[in-house]
């Protein structure tokens, strides 16, 4: 990926992310810190990393910062964010950080803040936070008030009691599961799984450290090195997941890629008949068949903006109750039982439970549903010539039902696509998505026209 | 208090009050300038026990791995241990989290090259520079190393060099009752384990938990040492030591329970060593003349250097000294284990002499050429330290004039010493003499001088 320093560091409501030594520095990393230590109020914080190197720099920045505000630090080490959001509400902590690039690559690194309950912050919350980073002004504890440090290896195995309250884990023993870690945070907890459960793993890149590949969870990188391991290894399924193990993608039994848009309606198709909840939140990005689970269970699809920034202020306005699964097509699902928290490990864990009851296989429950085929792209962009581009596109594509709540996004029966600009990187993404046969024509069509404004 | 004592970014590093002054920012900040100066190789940490230890040690960590160095983090630990180690494990440098003898709210950064020695004039004015310029090291993901914790060899290697320059098995025959005040500081684990175990001492032993806040005064001295005094009496102890929070300082207090002047502390060490061993001896300007008069009597020679460590041991590595400290401040500085202020160096200097002579403390202290000592700390406005100290040296036309550290009026029966601190507008002033009469006359008169307005103004 290049590197220019201008274009390697994003603050924003996400937090802190950046390319280390390029973009992100140590100096604004003690700086959110304390920024985030001056914001909560008093109590403990949770703090994890994932395993890059550039961490454990990141982990005594943040430390500082914390401490110097005078909040004492649970420092839980290599985990997942998941465990990070779960060890929150289990010491009723002011909040926690996130230390860990989650599905960017190795250079990067990030800084992501969580609240007292263990959710992301709210909008407002994190507008907060960035005017407190941005005015510096914070506030420390004297001499006496700073705070203290202890570690806790076992975060891990109350968040798997978290999960076996919610799952029949010796029953999902009987599938035997090839999983790719990404030399991530889920080997950990896979291994820990499998030793407390009895749950029957084969572990592949599961050496946290150098990523052996992109960690991203698309199809592309599941048909890299997972999926021509399934069927040979004789395994139920394969999962991929990122480094901090918030998403996850799949390989059927036979070894076929799964695109990661189907977690999503594969975990609604399962959740909705038990939940209480039927309404399903997901972002203007996402596939169709969402709508089509939706119907068959009486369910309804609320899309908003993409980012986990939009999913969060959409949920905070329906009761807890009403919602029965939210996520994206990335392959970050967040469950209720889990206080919604995107958790690769409870969307594989909930997979397999869903095999399990319906007696099945993945293949099968897979062919349950009608074809739809998506193509995502993305061109870098000049930002001058961003409204002028969507003033064109709009022009020309008037025929549809516009939607311009992010980007633009039009509607055809069976056929839309999808065009915005990334809050995490400067290129502009364009997806879409056809009933059947991929859209191929209209993608191309769409790729030339945003190219015509493009760097 | 004015606000500038309370932060002092310089040449001798970083301190300042924690909180709202000395904050976790200008900490890193320091930390990747000394990385960056050091370079991306291994850099050994450590602190003493000030609350304020763990999060700024988090915050230098921070620094030196955006730099790209790998650090080797020693945890609690005395000062001139973390030297020792630094030397002796290859690392590029050190950096010890400590105020000294400061108060808690205090807290700073000590700073070693690779030879363990604290940073000259010129690195400290290098490192200052990266500081200001903000032109750090920034390490890649690639480039970036871990943090390992290494805490039981420091203290194995330290104690075996110190062990290695005294007669332990004498000092051990002796099994010495031994008191100790070690502030609840760095070396309140370290220090017993030293006194009881590697030199055979019986050991009574105040304010050595360090987890706890410090109990008395920070600085060891005659006034802050009352516990550790009754502690000796009490318990009829042969010698008792006191220690500040990084354990480079060291008072002493003899059998009878009198805290020793560090003046003659250090004479006291000063005269073990040369009484083994001729060679050069250094101290400030401000340390007392027995030792000129000790040396004298041993036929070697004395350096004065302006006060401050760096400027001691920068001359002692010049001229091969074989002893050196500065009086002021009870620092003991003996190369034989390393060139730094040392106090298991002294303790044991001290014990061995105790041990080889069979006196006791008070004795040895009888035994050292008698002068009479007063000082004072009298405070100036900005601006007013040149009118001051000119005033100063036009009152003794006769007397001979030092001028390497502020003014030193030397007399034949005697010295004034007056300075200026280096981090506030005080002058220090020092004065000694051959007679209690001739010192309170002397120190009277320079007294005079220095608070009197109207004296500077009036030319």
């Amino acid at each position: 990926m290049s590197a220019r320093s201008g274009e390697s560091l994003r603050i924003s409501h996400v937090g802190l992310r950046g390319i280390v030594g390029r973009g992100l520095s140590a100096e604004q990393v003690v700086d959110f810190a304390s920024a985030f230590g001056t914001f909560l109020g008093g109590g403990p914080v949770v703090l994890g990393r994932d395993p890059r190197a550039s961490s454990v720099m990141l982990r005594e920045g943040v430390i500082a910062g914390l401490l110097a505000c005078g909040h004492d630090v649970i420092d839980l080490g290599v985990v997942s964010t998941p465990v990070i959001q779960h060890a929150i509400r289990r010491h009723g902590a002011a909040g926690g950080v996130s230390i860990g690039a989650s599905h960017n690559a190795a250079e990067w690194n990030a800084l992501k803040f969580l609240g007292g309950a263990g959710t992301y912050l709210s909008t407002a919350e994190a507008s907060e936070l960035l005017d407190l980073y941005h005015l510096r002004r914070f506030t420390f504890a004297t001499w006496e008030r700073v705070g203290r440090l202890r570690q806790e290896d076992d975060a891990i195995d109350y968040y798997l009691d978290g999960l076996a309250s919610v799952y029949d884990l010796a029953a999902l023993a009987r599938f035997k599961v090839i999983v790719d870690c990404a030399n991530g945070t889920s080997s950990r907890i896979l291994r820990r799984l499998a030793e407390r459960h009895g749950l029957r793993f084969i572990l592949i890149n599961e050496r946290m450290g150098a990523l052996a590949h992109e960690p991203n969870t698309s199809a592309a990188m599941v048909a890299l090195q997972l999926a021509p391991l399934v069927a040979p290894a004789g395994a139920d399924a394969g999962f991929l997941f990122d480094v901090d193990s918030d998403r996850v993608a799949m390989a059927t039994g036979a070894g076929v890629p799964v695109t990661e848009e189907m977690m999503l309606p594969l975990l609604a198709d399962y959740l909705l008949p038990r939940s209480r909840g039927k309404l399903i939140i997901t972002n203007l990005s996402t596939t169709a068949l969402v709508e089509e689970i939706a119907a068959r269970h009486g369910g309804k699809v609320i899309r908003v903006r993409v980012g986990r920034q939009a999913a969060m202020d959409a949920m905070a306005i329906y009761r807890p109750e009403e919602i029965g699964v939210a996520g994206e097509g990335t392959g970050a699902v967040m469950i209720p039982a889990f206080r919604f928290v995107y958790d690769g490990i409870a969307s594989m864990l909930a997979v397999l439970s869903m095999m399990l009851e319906r007696g099945t296989t993945l293949t099968e429950i897979l062919a349950g549903y009608p074809r739809y085929s998506i193509l995502k792209g993305q061109v870098s962009f000049v930002p001058q010539r961003i409204p002028a581009m969507f003033m064109e596109l709009e022009r020309r594509y008037s025929d549809g039902r516009v939607n311009s709540a992010d980007g633009l996004r039009v509607d055809w029966p069976d056929t839309w696509f999808h065009v915005r600009v990334s809050q995490t990187e400067p290129i502009v993404r364009v997806i879409c998505e056809q009933k059947g046969e991929p859209p191929r024509a209209l993608f191309d069509a769409l790729m030339d026209q945003v190219r015509q404004y493009a760097a | 208090m004015p606000r500038e004592h309370l932060l002092k970014i310089g040449v001798s590093g970083i301190r300042g009050v924690v909180g709202p002054f000395l904050t976790p920012q200008l900490t890193r900040a320091f930390a990747q300038a000394f990385g960056t100066y050091v370079g991306p190789r291994r850099v050994v940490v450590g602190r003493d026990t000030r609350a304020s230890g763990p999060m700024l040690q988090h915050a230098v960590h921070c620094g030196l791995l955006a730099a790209g160095c790998e650090v080797t983090d020693v945890g609690v630990l005395p000062t001139p241990t973390i030297q020792f180690y630094t030397a002796r494990c290859g690392a590029r440098g050190g950096l010890a989290i400590t105020a000294s003898h400061n108060p808690p709210e205090y807290n700073a950064l000590k700073m070693f090259n690779a030879a363990g020695l604290f940073f000259n004039h010129y690195e400290r004015s290098e490192l200052l520079d990266i500081y200001h310029q903000s032109a750090f090291r920034e390490a890649t993901n690639a480039e970036m190393r871990g943090v390992t914790r290494d805490a039981d060899a420091p203290v194995r290697l330290h104690i075996e060099q110190v062990l290695a320059q005294v007669d332990a098995e004498r000092i051990r025959a002796r099994r010495f009752q031994v008191a100790l005040d070690a502030v609840n500081g760095a070396g309140a684990v370290m220090t017993p384990h030293f006194l009881q175990h590697a030199l055979g001492c019986e050991l009574q032993a105040i304010s050595i938990d360090p987890g706890k806040p410090f109990p008395r005064v920070a600085e060891p001295g005659p006034e802050t040492l009352g516990d550790l005094a009754r502690l000796v009496r009490e318990q009829g102890c042969d010698i008792g030591f006191g220690q500040d929070p990084d354990g480079d300082r060291l008072a002493v207090v003899d059998e009878t329970g009198r805290v020793l002047d560090n003046d003659d502390v250090l004479a006291v060490a000063i005269d073990a060593v040369l009484a083994r061993q001729r060679g050069a001896v250094v101290v400030n300007l401000t340390t007392s003349s027995a030792i000129d008069d000790i040396a004298a009597a041993r036929g070697c020679r004395v350096y004065r250097t302006p006060v401050g460590e760096a400027n001691v041991v920068e001359t002692m590595l010049a001229t091969g000294a074989v002893i050196g400290g500065e009086g002021s401040n009870g620092g003991i500085i003996y190369p034989a284990v390393q060139s730094c202020r040392d106090s298991y160096a002294g303790m044991a200097l001290w014990l061995d002499r105790l041990a080889a002579t069979g006196a006791s403390v008070s004795a040895l202290v009888e035994g050292l050429p008698r002068y009479h000592r007063r000082s004072a700390t009298v405070g100036f406005e900005h601006g007013r330290l040149g009118p001051l100290m000119q005033k100063l040296a036009g009152r003794w036309p006769e007397a001979q004039l030092d001028r390497r550290d502020g003014l030193k009026v030397g007399f034949a029966d005697g010295w004034i010493h007056a300075r200026a601190s280096n981090t506030e507008p005080l002058l220090r002033i020092a004065v000694e003499a051959k007679t209690e009469a001739r010192a309170a006359e002397l120190f009277t008169a320079a007294e005079q001088v220095a608070a009197d307005p109207s004296a500077i103004l009036g030319g």
